[in-house]
């Protein structure tokens, strides 16, 4: 056997071991590559600043745990700048699975970090089933979906709700999402209804499809993937999980390039051969 | 009759619910919002009915003792040991840091979730090895574009070259948004012509 069939039988084991490895090392010894903001991620922190103090902030977490080393990074932070700006948050998820990342987020940046109170800057309504009805009922009235929050307590005894009834009262919303419903239905059902400041942060495989909603102005931003996410990170100046990945993330893309190569290479040799 | 009831049910809905659109006002969008609460309350259902099917179709495989019945017992124990812990009046409640309910969630499910889903990554680059060819000019061109985005989607690609980042979001906000247009247009005539093939009874397909 020559060492081009060699090459081109290659045990997928090997192909796993150097993806492992791509990832592994970098995590290991971080190189610290310097992440550069691209313009729609940029948008969406713009937007945010562009808020006054005390303006509402709708955030769904639509995604799960197979979703969160790309989507939780960039919640944690979202969520960080608008707390830094005195915003109020309202969160919502389409995700059943989703609810507990949330909850995490919350406690991590509201409390802990900003040691904001629950119920008067920030409140979280959990699951809500229904996908894209659920959001046309939502903008119309946000009292009728969410009767009460994620312990329990009916939306009439949470403060900040009082002023808070539909999406005429919301300043600015961001879905992130996976998959669906997600996205899709924000833009398809809720923004088309209602408009406003609508972004989405979305994993990197789903990312593509959402720059057609930026031209026609549907979306104000968007975080795509961990790149995404360590973009917001630099933008808020506190660098964290998703700029610890890149290193990571680089040195594995250069892998899958290297490949790439190397099957075409393969490739290009056997048809000459052949002929 | 059970046959001519679904789809008048379907026809009277369908047509019902695409008038409305044109017409806000009352009674027909308070009749609308009806509808829409019966939906929310119909789909809420799904989820217990979904539950109750997966422990029924598990029971039943391990019951048969079907191939791989040893992962339905830990399916099946997984369902219960989280339906316990998120019901049970936990002090605090399940949803707090700390409750039991969260620890599973964080320390089970959200490792091996985002496990499951990294996997894709080894069989990509497996996949991108055996399988992306430039056989034409045209796989060529997808080859190159793939290679550039790679590049500068992440920050190797921008210290490499600095053009990359810029490249990439060129092709991401104009060749791609262009192809991504165009099939959303055309799934989404296939989905009104889908829809109306179903409101006019044409579709039955899906009583079967």
């Amino acid at each position: 056997m020559s060492i081009l069939d060699r090459i081109s039988n290659l045990d997928r084991r090997i192909v796993f071991v150097a993806v492992a490895l791509a990832v592994i090392i970098p995590l290991l010894i971080p190189v610290g590559l310097p992440v550069e903001v691209t313009p729609p991620v940029q948008k969406v922190y713009n937007v945010i600043e562009s808020l006054p103090a005390g303006s509402v902030v709708l955030v769904s977490i639509d995604y799960d745990p197979s979703g969160a080393p790309e989507l939780y990074p960039a919640t944690l932070s979202v969520m960080r700048q608008c707390f830094a700006r005195n915003l109020k948050m309202v969160v919502i998820g389409m995700w059943a699975t989703g609810v507990p990342l949330g909850q995490r987020a919350l406690k991590q940046v509201a409390l802990d970090e900003y040691h904001k109170q629950y119920g008067v800057d920030y409140v979280n309504f959990g699951f809500r089933p229904g996908g894209a009805v659920m959001l046309v009922n939502l903008g119309r009235n946000i009292h009728d979906v969410c009767r009460q929050d994620v312990y329990g307590t009916p939306i009439e005894d949470i403060p900040m709700m009082e002023e808070i009834r539909s999406a005429k009262d919301i300043a600015f919303t961001i879905t992130f999402s996976m998959g669906d419903p997600g996205s899709d239905q924000w833009i398809w059902y809720y923004h088309a209804r209602y408009r406003g400041n609508l972004a989405t942060a979305q994993t990197a495989i789903g990312a593509p499809k959402y720059y057609q909603y930026m031209q026609t102005g549907q979306l104000v931003g968007l975080i795509g993937g961990m790149k995404g996410a360590a973009e917001y990170e630099t933008l808020v100046k506190q660098p964290g999980l998703a700029t610890i990945g890149m290193d990571a993330q680089s040195i594995a893309h250069m892998l899958i390039i290297g490949f790439i190569v190397l099957g075409n290479v393969i490739y290009w040799f056997e048809k000459r051969r052949k002929k | 009759m059970r046959r001519q009831l679904p789809l008048a049910i379907i026809f009277v809905m369908g047509v019902f619910t695409i008038v409305t659109n044109f017409i806000p006002a009352k009674p027909v969008a308070d009749l609308n919002q009806m509808f829409r609460n019966w939906y929310l309350g119909i789909i809420t259902f799904f989820t217990f009915l979904g539950t109750i099917n997966l422990a029924r179709v598990s029971g039943e495989r391990l019951k048969e003792k079907s191939r791989d019945w040893q992962y339905h017992i830990i399916l099946l124990m997984a369902l219960a040991t989280q339906l316990f812990l998120g019901f049970y009046k936990w002090s605090p409640d399940a949803l707090r840091e700390g409750s039991p309910f969260m620890y599973v969630y964080f320390n089970l499910q959200f490792p091996l979730e985002s496990t499951m889903y990294s996997l894709l990554a080894f069989f990509m680059t497996s996949a991108s090895f055996r399988a992306f060819r430039a056989r034409n000019k045209e796989a060529l061109l997808l080859l190159l574009a793939a290679v550039v985005v790679m590049l500068g989607r992440v920050p190797i690609g921008s210290s490499i070259w600095h053009g990359f980042p810029s490249v990439t979001e060129w092709l991401m906000s104009y060749p791609n948004a262009a192809a991504k247009r165009g099939i959303m247009i055309g799934i989404d005539l296939g989905l009104i012509s889908m829809s109306l093939r179903m409101i006019l009874g044409i579709e039955r397909s899906y009583m079967q």
